[in-house]
């Protein structure tokens, strides 16, 4: 098959994290293609959240961290001296395990990060909410309840809420750690679709410990794993999805996928 | 960690009774071929009669294998054997039925006398046939890339034999161009079997490497 060349939205390279004296991941090296999904999987522990986490600088934020290596987003390292951390997560979005809507309204949740940048124009807010909504594919379902609270939402409503909130900002790459194991199935597979939507805009990450989830609906998997209790994370096996779920080439990777441990 | 076990349990079932149902199709064509030795009408009978024991083992492993894909969503070397034992099912049934098809010429050859150069020749071919066959189930078996590759080389054999029934006819002898014409169309049956051998093969060299042989 023909693949058009993909272009690098995310480079990282020889990535170690330590929290305080413990290393939590080492020398992880990949690529996060632009406009594409790359899933992270592995064992509960083998350091694809704490990963996930460097991607954005969100573990700064975390006593005691300390990262080597490099992560290049369009090809500057976001770890040099001096880069700009706010307006780094504003280009790179995060949604998290449980979703987490502010106690404001529906509205005001979404709005809440245009403001921050300084919009204050109301018919450029209303655009913006109406916009991301949409995008997120909410809109339908809240358009007559708006100042209503995000947080009497269902579930995987609240979850929409959060992404539409991340896309606000007009972000480049969203991040998702482990978005629907909080959520039901229906609701989940309303993520998937919106996932496969976005695609074409956004650059996407997702950590998944469901890895029919990573099967389903990513470009390139990244499969990490602890080999002994107390190493580091290390990243195994990096691939395209449909090799990694028909033929990987590590048996540690094998092993895992088809569920044989040890 | 827990593994998965009832799955692997279930796959593991699937595996024998696809290694029950390839040694059945195995003896299914060692009497056809005495069948066609010995112009054995009785025997002939017997194999077209027990076809239902082959066509059960096809109907429960694809029911088996669908279910495992449907409800396990299996990948990597588990997708790939699922996939390679559904498909092993319904080559042995194809042989099955060919050996049925083979075993009602045989009925229609009563009152025929084989000549010896027929006699040897179809001999051999059902042993190519047979031995292919048995190659290709063990390289399943032993998942073994060597034995899978060499089944076109013996595949050669069997379609050079195949060839010299026309070619070896007395033409002058109306009876034995008679004989010829109808033992050409077991023999053609018996070069089919010896084509779902080879296509084995292929399916367990991608079930051991990942990779579709060309």
């Amino acid at each position: 098959m023909a693949e058009e060349a993909l272009e690098n939205k995310m480079v990282i390279k020889n990535l170690s994290m330590f929290y305080g004296g413990f290393k939590a991941i080492e020398d992880v090296t990949f690529d996060v293609p632009a406009r594409r999904i790359t899933a992270l999987i592995g064992p509960s522990g083998c350091g694809k959240s704490t990963l996930v986490r460097c991607l954005n600088r969100m573990n700064d934020l975390i006593d005691g961290v300390r990262v080597e290596g490099e992560v290049n987003l369009d090809g500057e390292n976001i770890y040099q001296p001096g880069f700009d951390t706010i307006g780094l997560r504003r280009r790179v979005g995060m949604v998290f395990q449980r979703p987490n809507p502010f106690p404001k309204s529906i509205y005001e949740n979404v709005a809440y990060g245009p403001r921050l940048v300084g919009i204050k124009e109301k018919g450029k807010l209303d655009f913006i909410v109406e916009d991301s909504l949409k995008k997120a594919a909410l809109w339908n379902e809240v358009k007559n309840i708006l100042r209503d609270s995000g947080q009497n939402l269902s579930g995987g409503q609240q979850q929409r809420l959060c992404i539409a909130r991340v896309i606000a900002v007009q972000p480049e790459v969203i991040l998702f750690d482990e978005p629907c194991s909080a959520i039901d199935p229906v609701a989940t597979q309303l993520i998937e679709d919106l996932m496969a939507d976005l695609k074409e805009n956004y650059t996407m990450v997702i950590v998944t410990h469901n890895m029919q989830q990573a099967a389903r609906v990513s470009d390139f998997t990244a499969f990490m794993l602890v080999q002994e209790q107390g190493e580091p994370g290390r990243l195994i096996e990096y691939g395209d999805t449909n090799t990694i779920f028909t033929n990987p080439t590590d048996e540690r990777t094998e092993r895992y996928i088809t569920g044989r441990f040890g | 960690m827990e593994g998965r076990k009832s799955f692997h349990q279930h796959l593991e079932d699937l595996y024998l009774d696809v290694l029950r149902m390839a040694n059945i199709t195995v003896d299914i064509i060692e009497r056809t071929r005495r069948a066609f030795a010995k112009l054995d009408r009785e025997l002939a009978q017997g194999i077209i009669d027990g076809d239902d024991e082959v066509d059960d083992y096809v109907k429960k492993i694809e029911g088996n294998g669908i279910e495992l894909l449907a409800r396990q969503a299996p990948v990597a070397i588990d997708l790939r054997t699922i996939i390679v034992i559904m498909r092993l099912a319904t080559h042995l049934e194809r042989v099955a039925d060919l050996c049925v098809n083979i075993s009602k010429a045989v009925l229609n050859l009563e009152g025929y006398t084989l000549s010896p150069w027929i006699s040897e020749n179809m001999d051999e071919m059902f042993l190519g046939a047979v031995r292919m066959l048995v190659c290709a189930v063990d390289s399943f078996k032993e998942r073994d890339e060597s034995k899978a590759e060499g089944l076109s080389k013996m595949d050669d054999t069997v379609d050079r034999i195949n060839r010299s029934f026309l070619k070896g006819t007395n033409r002058d002898s109306e009876e034995e161009v008679d004989l010829v014409i109808r033992v050409v169309m077991i023999s053609r049956f018996i070069e089919r079997i010896a084509d779902h051998a080879v296509d084995i093969g292929e399916d367990v060299r991608y079930m051991i490497t990942g990779q579709f042989v060309d």
